[in-house]
């Protein structure tokens, strides 16, 4: 596994610039898709952005994050392709800071996604005798996210979307 | 994972020491959430002060400990943080729980028998 970390060049801390003509903070990872190393991982994302992004787009960015990637380790495949050794899915994470929210876009080698994750979808049936345990998820990802699409090429699954400011954010008056 | 449990004459006060309710710990979280307060049929006050962080797994535990329950004994989600509290709302299962705020600090009138223990 290989990991990096890379601040915008020239970023000055500190100078009261506005967001729209400073450098932009981003994150990259590529990561295994297994539980504790999501978790390491959306620790490091939170560091990362939490000195110029409020705590409620943090909050939703990584409850989004940690929907995505922990679904990958979910539905991993069991085997795989051509007798090789079977391994776990790896992801490649990355996030942009842009002036109206976070642009994140995320690869992997696992599943493929099945259709009805994209479709627009509402919560799953509240029988009050027999209430859903699961399929939270995607309604998650799909109500705290902006312009979301996905596409597989080959053997990897391209998913990006952005997760939207604050109003008082996007206005530029971070606290 | 560890709970701290106050077993008072009236109630079961459950804080979650964990802080985070995610993929990684759901199973374990709900299975051993169960163990303690099945069959005391005491109403259970879980405080949630120190959860910074609860995904769709983690709800999907605290859904399957609120099953476990007989629907007459009550279940007190306390002290969400607010990325609790999102997951909550979102998802509708806000009218599903008790949610409260903190409780005060705790007064006179507690009965001296709490037993407090913790749990692994």
């Amino acid at each position: 596994m290989t990991s990096s970390e890379r601040s915008g060049i020239g970023v000055d801390a500190g100078t009261g610039a506005r967001p729209a003509t400073r450098t932009q903070p981003m994150f990259h990872r590529v990561l295994s898709a297994h539980p504790m190393t999501v978790r390491d991982t959306l620790s490091d994302v939170r560091l990362r952005f939490r000195a110029e992004v409020s705590d409620d787009t943090l909050g939703r960015l990584e409850l989004v994050l940690a929907e995505v990637m922990n679904n990958v380790a979910e539905h991993a495949p069991l085997t795989a392709p051509d007798d090789a050794e079977p391994h776990l899915p790896v992801i490649h994470l990355c996030i942009v800071r842009h002036s109206g929210g976070l642009a994140c876009a995320l690869t992997d080698d696992g599943a493929s996604l099945p259709d009805d994750c994209l479709l627009p979808r509402g919560l799953p049936p509240m029988l009050a005798e027999d209430m859903p345990e699961g399929g939270f998820g995607w309604f998650l990802i799909q109500d705290l996210t902006q312009a979301l699409c996905y596409y597989r090429e080959e053997s990897r699954n391209y998913l990006a979307f952005s997760i939207p400011f604050t109003q008082r954010e996007a206005e530029g008056t971070t606290a | 994972m560890q709970f701290i449990v106050e077993d008072t004459d009236s109630h079961l006060n459950i804080t979650v020491t964990e802080p985070r309710i995610d993929a990684a710990i759901a199973t374990l979280f709900k299975d051993k959430l169960r163990e303690i307060v099945v069959g005391r049929r005491k109403p259970v006050h879980l405080d949630m002060a120190a959860v910074d962080f609860m995904d769709s797994s983690g709800l999907g535990a605290m859904i399957a400990v609120r099953k476990s329950l007989p629907e007459t004994v009550e279940l007190v989600l306390l002290a969400l943080t607010p990325n609790v509290e999102r997951v909550f709302r979102l998802t509708r299962m806000d009218s599903v729980f008790d949610i409260r705020p903190a409780v005060p600090a705790p007064h006179a009138s507690r009965p001296h028998t709490a037993q407090k223990e913790q749990r692994e």
